[in-house]
């Protein structure tokens, strides 16, 4: 199973019906993605990477098409199943962070540990986990502040943490830095880079902005529900190093 | 096992985890809906306390003034022919006092109105008197039980008695009159022979010291003596006698305990039958006086309404134990306090007499219907509060789905967060229903309390008397639970049926 793709997706359609009138959002994908890629899914509004997304992450079924994650078909798995794989396998960030207002960090990061069915976890060992999922993302001084007492990009890293609880295989990032300037996305990227390098976490990381992919190790570009490139991206952009040469044009 | 339970638990408590920390994160809105689940709650269990005291009120007046007494009496007293009280036959009570002192109370009526007869002057020797009431040679119960009339009911009896159904309590008795000494002090007075239920059946009782005697005092028949507040008074002035000694047939008696009333209507005085009285253990009187039988037993029922049926039930008993045949007159009386109250009360005894034995069923008349007149009149009452006041209770219900729609649609982008998360469909709905839950049981919670100090401000301040059963409680959390349930049940499901990607893309 070893040569096996994480992610393999075949003939992947989905239409929706909008007003009477079918929209095809997707028209045949077939890809894959293997373990410990950085993938970077760009496109314009409306290329159906969103759609794209949301069935890789369990989050919708294909209108036809298999999708195997980790070997298995999860496309015609039931909404009960589909959580579970969610919960287990597949972390989240969004672009609007989604945090839930008027609740600690800590608490937010621990929230798929409360729907782990599959284990029985204890509150001391949740908090446990929670606080190191925030001091991998840096923000073990913050786990008492609300989402209010946060900036951005102290918040989108919160969402990472409670993304990375339970170890999933692949992280999901939606716009991740849609919403943050380029000073924290560079931070934000600088993060992901180092889960995929350091814990070899899968990324699939979605933008429309084509700098923002050059960070990805692997560029897919999107039109019309239909993936039109597929590259390698050897000479990615390094968020330690930009990080670094700006902090050094700072001291100067 | 505590392992088994808490991982079974488990699930629960998480999902009641999250309700709980997403209800505290709007604290007004969350008060608020407490708040009103609180006053509905409250209400209701004032409304039934209310209710529920007034009809305890009034059962415990009619209970005070005896209207459940029913005493059997060993020896027919009656002649053969009041049994139906038809024809004008009349009741022998509406002339005596049961069977002590009748000369007295022909006195007392002296002093009062015109004498109807001249004192002392007793009934049977009078000429122009009708003989319709019994003469010796009527009497059949002496003559047919041979040893007097005191030798036909036995303890046995009285134990077949209490189980009879709707029967309360029973208490033997015997009396005699008797010397009680203590040190230089010597009291002539009534000795009750009786048993330790006597007090639940004198409702107005109370120990001004002390206790009454115990039932192993009674099945050991120990020497022990309970002193009326009279003979108490005389025997040991102004001192607290529990644990003193008093001699009666030249034996020891310790004292356990003094007894008085809290009837304002009552006061002891010196040669009243229950407080210038000494009591003991009917078996105590048995043995040392080596007697097996009974004067009298008197008997308690339930429920008012009842008193009729089971005085004719007893009477059956009585009779199948006695192998009394049909052809024979009873060897006992059985007769209820309120006859013998209405007989022997203001009336004058031919009215008494008028009404006695023309009315024929005239405790079923008094009782039976009084009783359960008001007794559906109170609950009547309140089941109408109760109405009202589960009106407040089902408004409290909606401002739980008001504010549970209401967080369904602001919290929709959190739900999709949930869902992201991996929260099942059912995860989000027992989350809300929790919520809903938490939000109406706690409100019942408090509305529990605040009820109750109601109720108790109500008695107080207001003198009305209220009764709080633990049946009322569970019924109000309960009634609470389910409103929540109910009323949580339709926001649930719409934030269970949310789409996590349109939950998502909410803004």
């Amino acid at each position: 199973m070893g040569d096996a793709a994480l992610i393999a997706t075949h003939e992947l359609t989905k239409t929706y019906a909008m007003e009477g009138a079918p929209v095809h959002a997707l028209r045949g994908v077939t890809l894959a993605i293997q373990r410990g890629e950085f993938v970077a899914v760009v496109g314009p509004s409306g290329s159906g990477k969103s759609t794209f997304m949301h069935i890789l992450g369990c989050l919708d079924r294909p209108t036809s098409g298999t999708y195997h994650l980790d070997g298995r078909d999860v496309s015609r798995l039931s909404d009960d199943d589909l959580s579970a794989i969610r919960n287990r396998q597949i972390g989240f960030v969004f672009q609007g962070f989604n945090l839930l207002a008027r609740t600690t960090a800590v608490e937010n990061v621990e929230l798929p540990l409360l729907y782990a069915h599959h284990e029985r976890i204890s509150a001391s060992e949740r908090r446990v986990r929670a606080l190191r999922a925030l001091a991998a993302v840096g923000l073990s001084d913050r786990a008492g502040h609300h989402p209010n007492q946060l900036s951005g990009g102290q918040q989108q890293r919160v969402a990472i943490a409670r993304a990375l609880l339970n170890d999933p295989a692949i992280l999901l990032a939606d716009e991740p830095t849609g919403n943050l300037d380029s000073r924290t996305s560079i931070e934000i990227m600088e993060i992901f880079q180092r889960l995929n390098a350091e814990r070899g976490i899968t990324i699939v990381l979605i933008t429309h902005e084509p700098q923002v992919a050059e960070y990805g190790s692997r560029i897919i570009r999107f039109t019309d529900g239909g993936v039109v490139t597929d590259h390698t991206n050897a000479a990615f952009r390094a968020a330690a190093a930009e990080l670094a040469s700006v902090a050094s044009e700072r001291a100067r | 096992m505590t392992l088994v339970a808490a991982s079974w638990l488990s699930p629960l408590r998480s999902s009641f985890e999250i309700a709980v920390r997403a209800l505290t994160r709007n604290r007004l809105q969350t008060s608020l809906t407490i708040f009103g689940m609180t006053i509905g709650v409250a209400a209701v269990l004032a409304m039934i306390a209310i209710g529920t005291g007034a009809e305890t009120a009034i059962g415990d007046q009619i209970r005070a003034a005896g209207m459940n007494l029913i005493v059997v009496t060993a020896g027919n007293y009656k002649i053969k022919s009041t049994d139906d009280f038809g024809g004008g036959a009349v009741e022998p009570s509406a002339f005596f006092r049961r069977n002590d002192k009748p000369a007295t109370r022909f006195a007392v009526w002296d002093g009062l109105r015109p004498a109807p007869m001249p004192v002392g002057f007793h009934p049977e020797d009078d000429p122009m008197e009708k003989h319709d009431h019994p003469t010796a040679r009527q009497r059949l119960g002496d003559s047919e039980a041979g040893l007097g009339a005191a030798a036909t009911l036995s303890a046995a009896d009285a134990e077949a008695i209490r189980r009879v159904r709707g029967v309360q309590h029973v208490a033997e008795g015997l009396h005699q009159n008797v010397h009680v000494v203590a040190g230089q002090k010597r009291w002539f007075t009534r000795l009750h022979g009786t048993d330790l239920e006597l007090p639940l059946i004198r409702r107005a009782w109370t120990l001004q010291h002390g206790r009454f005697f115990t039932g192993g005092e009674q099945s050991r028949a120990e020497q022990v003596t309970v002193l009326g507040a009279i003979a108490a008074d005389r025997l040991f002035p102004g001192e607290n006698p529990v644990g003193r000694e008093v001699s009666i047939w030249r034996q020891p008696f310790r004292v356990v305990g003094v007894v008085t009333t809290t009837s304002w209507m009552v006061a002891p005085t010196p040669g009243d039958d229950q407080f210038d009285a000494v009591y003991m253990p009917f078996t105590t009187v048995h043995r040392l006086l080596n007697l097996t039988k009974l004067n009298d037993i008197t008997i308690t029922a339930s429920s008012t309404g009842e008193v009729s049926r089971i005085m004719s039930d007893v009477t059956k008993l009585l009779r199948a134990r006695h192998h009394i045949t049909d052809e024979k007159p009873d060897d006992f009386t059985v007769t209820t306090q309120a006859r013998q109250a209405l007989a022997r009360g203001g009336m004058r005894p031919d009215v008494a007499r008028a009404v006695v034995g023309n009315v024929a069923t005239l405790d079923k008349v008094t009782l039976e219907q009084l009783g359960k007149t008001l007794d559906r009149a109170t609950r009547t009452m309140t089941a109408l509060l109760a109405g009202i006041a589960a009106v407040s209770l089902i408004v409290g219900g909606i401002g739980i789905m008001n504010i549970m729609l209401l967080s369904v649609t602001e919290r929709t982008r959190e739900i999709g967060v949930r869902r992201a998360v991996g929260a099942r469909a059912r995860d989000v709905w027992s989350q809300f229903v929790l919520e809903a839950l938490t939000l109406s049981v706690s409100g019942g919670g408090l509305g529990v309390l605040v009820g109750l100090l109601a109720a108790h401000g109500l008695s107080r301040y207001l003198q009305w008397s209220t009764t709080i059963s633990p049946g009322a409680v569970v019924l109000s959390v309960g009634v609470a639970a389910m409103v929540g349930v109910f009323f949580g049940w339709y926001p649930a499901r719409q934030a269970a049926r949310l789409d996590p990607i349109q939950t998502l893309r909410h803004e």
